[in-house]
């Protein structure tokens, strides 16, 4: 995979030993009973603003489903839903084939990880752990050896008896998937549970939550911002926007088949070069045209869509861009800026003045030798080459 | 900056010489009148100014704080040359040197013009210490159109006969020593003994109460009527007759046809009612009377020509006889009844002692009249007023005294001159001497305005005594105040009852403080409340209002005639309740008046708290299984209990020194069962002979008290903390 969050989180779970400690635990704790979460066409107002117009997400048994979209998607929203925090307008949830619409939290049986931990402040990391066990009537041995096993498996021996503000962050959000873990809950939810620690850590945690995953075997349902836990995270992702699901599928699927402009730019950092052109046809080749490019499509892909003349937006992710023999170069980039990380460099510049900023990524070893101001052939394979309608903004797709 | 010195040096001189130095103002008068007395007055003085070319100045000071002023300022020779004050007051007076005897401001020669009763009140140990203006004392409204002739006070069941229904014969204020003492010395009997021993005790108190007593069951005379009753039953047409004094007449309505008429007779003891008799008379300070144009001032003052212009102007009862002569002052109805009855009255007791008779004469009266054991009563009236009077312990050796402070001079001049010569100590204070210098002066203000006045108030509590003669007796007070006074421990206003009300008090406020506190905060902070922010200024607003107009409020609601509860429990038909009979509802009635007053402020604290606790602390106790009742117990509360801990002790220390509640509210009643330690402490400074040095000490016992109990409270709050 191409993505360049995914290798920094790669490399830094690798230089970090620490986090392969608490997993190897001698013994996995009972697996939940895995179940299948359905939500059906959920409609959401807070007052006059529509949140969700319609959604319908499916969970199959034991998968690792991540919501992910930019702030104010109603994706959170959603997954208060499902933990009973919010009621829907309209539609069903469905958790293990019954319908827990209109029940309570508690009698849904979900345990979730918030934002801030939501640690109870006054109680040790003990207590904490207990407190849901308790009050559901768990007998203590039992308790107790619930914690011991959750504690073991992240690490947490030595801060049973302490105060959650004399952890740090990465402790308390370790407390807090403990609480989940102890409850043995048919589903796990994930309200964007990374976004309050430093990158680091946040790699860190990411790794030891999707092992935890594959360990325990329960359905999860993850919410997140972040493109990057989406990646890497999901076994199917679910793109929100405004309220509605934009695409779902595999993750990888979702970033090399976008399904929508919003989808494709999302998705992808820095985001997918999206230029205005149209569909011509040169030497039983069918090319796009406009903004300065010049390429060929697949035409396989998009088949019947092809049409002579017509309007599009064509799409090349940055890391697609190839620099190529400037006889076969698909498009020109004035180079503005380059961008150097050490193992890759981005070049950003125009293809023509009045075109949109153009965003190439190159090898360490190109970036040495271009400079601001050069003109930099590019080149593109025709299968990465994603169109998109100009007014539905939908992929020309032949699927 | 030497500069400014000087001039505010200059200025400061200027400021305390520039009095000197002005044309001293030639006489000093103070007074309290008020009204037409104080128009009266003013013209006179300036008739006197102009006729004999000299100064006068007029000072009207309030009344509650008349006596206080004069003690404090005449010593001082800050006081006034002269001064008009009643004349029971001549025995305090005396005692603190605030009065000198009146010498040529009445001589012999002057005698004879005045009534002998006001000449008597201002004679003591033969010698003449004021000059008499007016006489006050009670007589009797007759109302002409329900009473045909004044019955003796035995035959008002007869006048009842022939009134409408619904009008009660006779109206005064039943419960008062004042007027009780009319119908005391109709039985033969006075409220003081000629020598000071407590008069209302003997087989005529017993007799008369008793009368009284009698009177109240049958009907004859409203119970518990105060002096706004009175006159509201009078001028209604609800009372055929009063017995009240001249200030009634300015009250009633000008339709209204009365006369007034000198008190009945008991016709079976044949014995005259004497009312008590008040002398206003002018004083001399121990200045003035060096001076004789302040006594020639204060003789003219008397004198008949001044009189009848207060009668006329001001309608005093003048005492000056003369002035009877003059057709206008004879022609006045209202004044001459009120003159004829003067020559029965008595003298009020100018004994200090007499302070110290009203309250347990009021409580026996008003533990005879809710039925209790009249005998009883009055003896135990007798041993309240006897204990509050009992003299000091006898004057304890100072030396251990002595040695205490010099050992604790002596150990902190130790502690100091180890810690000053450390050289870590030293360099400290250098780095912050200009930190000392800028808060310097708020260290003195401290000093000054808490520091001194505590030390002064506990110093206070090793004397006993008055202010005049204060008698050091060392830890007497407070082993008189932890021995119960050598009574029961548990005994009536025994400091251990007192306590254990008090903390019975304050368990009660406070538990109710924080459970209507919370959970009004808790409905408060609920987001999908309409109407919030109002609901929110109207439960602060008892807040805002002063406690005291509060507790005046609540007390008339819980008045048995005409209070507000009654009126609602006699709604749904329940019998009204005398709330402050019993210790029981009097109780009630002031927590109830006290948790109005105190919620809002633990309500304004849990709100406060509560957007302290975040929102998703209590998600994940909802998502963990907890019920809402799970919730608030689990979460809410243990994270309330920090911000509330403060709180509480706070609202504790208010509540446990709560006087304005108590001391309005119930007033102690009944029988002083429901007075806290502050308010105990009060009667003891106020209405028990000054007992300053005692009421010191048990302010020193309350202090300690609450330092050790907010000390404990938040101990046992920080361990639940910990521990949890």
């Amino acid at each position: 995979m191409s993505n360049p969050g995914a290798i920094t989180a790669a490399s830094t779970r690798a230089r970090s030993p620490s986090v392969d400690t608490p997993i190897e635990s001698e013994r996995a704790p009972a697996a939940p009973r895995a179940i299948r979460c359905a939500v059906r066409g959920v409609t959401k107002s807070f007052g006059q603003t529509p949140v969700l117009r319609g959604v319908d997400v499916e969970i199959p048994e034991g998968a690792f489903a991540v919501l992910v979209g930019p702030s104010g998607c109603g994706k959170s929203t959603l997954l208060r839903m499902v933990a009973g925090l919010e009621t829907a307008d309209q539609g069903t949830i469905e958790l293990a084939g019954k319908d827990v619409t209109s029940l309570p939290p508690r009698d849904r049986d979900v345990a979730m990880v918030f934002q801030s931990y939501a640690l109870y402040p006054h109680l040790s990391v003990r207590d904490n752990l207990a407190f849901g066990l308790k009050l559901r009537k768990v007998p203590a041995s039992e308790i107790d050896a619930r914690i011991k096993e959750a504690s073991v498996m992240l690490g947490l021996e030595k801060f049973l008896d302490r105060l959650p503000k004399q952890l740090s962050g990465g402790q308390r959000q370790r407390v807090a998937m403990g609480r989940a873990i102890v409850r043995r809950a048919n589903i796990f939810l994930f309200d964007e549970p990374l976004s309050n620690l430093d990158a680091a850590l946040r790699a860190e945690v990411r790794v030891e939550i999707r092992r935890l995953h594959d360990r325990l075997g329960a359905t999860t349902l993850y919410v997140t911002h972040d493109q990057v836990e989406a990646m890497t995270l999901a076994d199917t992702l679910w793109v929100m926007n405004g309220g509605v699901v934009e695409q779902k599928g595999a993750p990888l699927d979702v970033y090399e088949r976008p399904g929508t402009k919003f989808v494709a730019t999302f998705l992808g950092s820095p985001q997918m070069n999206l230029v205005d052109a149209a569909i011509t046809r040169k030497d039983c080749r069918c090319l796009v045209d406009g903004g300065g490019v010049l390429a060929p499509v697949d035409e396989e892909r998009f088949g019947e869509a092809l049409e002579q003349g017509r309007s599009v937006v064509a799409g090349v992710r940055p890391h697609d861009f190839t620099i190529a023999d400037p006889k076969d170069a698909v498009a020109t980039l004035k180079v503005e800026l380059v961008e150097a990380l050490g193992f890759e460099a981005f070049a950003y510049g125009w293809l023509r003045a009045s075109g949109p900023r153009i965003v190439a990524r190159l090898d360490a070893a190109d970036a040495k030798r271009v400079r601001p101001g050069d003109q930099l052939p590019l080149g593109v394979d025709p299968a990465r080459v994603h169109l998109f309608d100009p007014q539905t903004g939908r992929a020309l797709d032949a699927r | 900056m030497l500069e400014r010195l000087l001039a505010l040096l200059l200025l400061a001189t200027l400021v305390v010489l520039a009095p000197a130095c002005a044309e001293p103002p030639s006489l000093v008068l103070w007074h309290s009148y008020r009204g037409e007395e104080e128009r009266t007055l003013v013209a006179l003085a300036r008739r006197y100014e102009s006729e004999q070319h000299i100064r006068v100045e007029l000072l009207a000071v309030p009344f509650d704080a008349y006596t206080a002023k004069l003690t404090a300022a005449v010593p001082h020779a800050h006081g006034p040359d002269l001064f008009i004050d009643a004349h029971e007051r001549l025995g305090i007076y005396r005692q603190e040197n605030v009065v000198a005897p009146a010498g040529d401001a009445l001589p012999d020669a002057d005698v004879v013009g005045y009534d002998p009763s006001a000449i008597g009140a201002v004679t003591l140990d033969h010698q003449r210490w004021a000059v008499p203006l007016s006489t006050k004392c009670l007589a009797l409204y007759v109302n002409d159109d329900l009473v045909k002739s004044v019955p003796a006070l035995e035959d008002l069941e007869s006048l009842r006969a022939s009134l409408p229904p619904g009008v009660v014969p006779l109206a005064y204020e039943v419960e008062n020593p004042y007027h009780h003492a009319a119908i005391l010395s109709a039985f033969g009997g006075k409220l003081l003994e000629d020598d000071g021993t407590y008069g209302f005790a003997g087989p005529a108190a017993l007799q008369s109460v008793v009368f009284v007593r009698e009177l109240i069951a049958r009907h004859l005379v409203p119970s518990d009527a105060n002096g706004s009753l009175v006159k509201q039953l009078f001028s209604s047409g609800r009372a055929a007759m009063a017995i009240d004094g001249p200030w009634l007449a300015a009250d009633l309505p000008p339709g209204l046809r009365y006369h007034v008429a000198e008190l009945p007779l008991r016709t079976r003891g044949a014995e005259a009612m004497q009312p008590l008799l008040t002398v206003e008379s002018v004083m001399l300070s121990p200045q003035g009377a060096q001076r004789a144009e302040v006594r020639a001032f204060a003789r003219w003052l008397g004198g008949t020509e001044s009189a009848i212009q207060r009668a006329t102007g001001a309608h005093q009862v003048v005492a000056n006889r003369a002035a009877w002569r003059d057709p206008l002052v004879a022609g006045d109805r209202l004044l001459a009844a009120f003159h004829d009855e003067q020559r029965w009255a008595q003298p009020m007791s100018t004994s200090t002692r007499m302070r110290a008779a009203w309250v347990p004469a009021q409580e026996a009266m008003r533990r005879v009249f809710r039925g209790e054991d009249p005998q009883t009563a009055l003896v135990e009236g007798m041993g309240r007023f006897e204990d509050a009077l009992k003299p000091p312990p006898p004057p304890p050796s100072p030396a251990p005294l002595v040695v205490v402070t010099g050992l604790l001079a002596l150990l902190g001049a130790i502690f100091a001159v180890r810690r000053a010569t450390t050289p870590d100590f030293r360099h400290a204070l250098r780095v912050s001497r200009t930190a000392y210098r800028y808060v310097a002066h708020a260290a003195v203000v401290v000093v000054v305005l808490v520091v001194v006045p505590l030390a002064a108030g506990a110093l206070t509590s090793l004397f006993a005594g008055t202010r005049a003669d204060p008698r050091y007796v060392g830890l007497g007070n407070y082993v008189a105040i932890l021995t119960a006074r050598g009574g029961p421990l548990l005994g009536h206003g025994s400091f251990y009852l007192t306590l254990l009300v008090t903390v019975l008090w304050t368990v009660c406020n406070v538990t109710l403080h924080l459970v209507l506190g919370v959970v009004l905060g808790m409905l408060l902070s609920r987001p999908a409340m309409k109407l919030r922010g109002a609901y929110r200024v109207l439960l602060v607003l008892p807040w805002a209002v002063p406690s005291y107009v509060t507790a005046l409020a609540w007390k008339g609601m819980f008045h048995r005639q005409f209070g507000a509860v009654n009126a609602m429990l006699g709604a749904l038909g329940i019998e009204p309740v005398s709330w402050f009979s019993h210790f029981a509802t009097a109780f009630a009635a002031n927590v109830a008046t006290n948790v109005w007053l105190g919620f809002p402020f633990m309500m304004v604290v849990t709100l406060g708290a509560l957007t302290s606790i975040s929102k998703e602390v209590l998600e994940a106790a909802e998502v963990d299984g907890a019920t809402r009742w799970q919730r608030f117990w689990g979460v809410t509360v243990p994270l309330l209990r920090p911000t509330m801990l403060p709180a509480v002790v706070l609202g504790s220390v208010w509540t446990f020194n709560m006087f304005n509640v108590v001391f309005l509210v119930s007033g102690g009643e009944p029988d002083g069962s429901t007075d806290i330690l502050v308010s105990d402490a009060y009667r003891w400074a106020f209405t028990r002979d000054a007992q300053y040095g005692y009421a010191a000490a048990y302010a020193v016992l309350i202090f300690l008290i609450l330092a050790g109990g907010s000390r404990l409270l938040s101990r046992v709050g920080g361990a639940k903390e910990a521990s949890a």
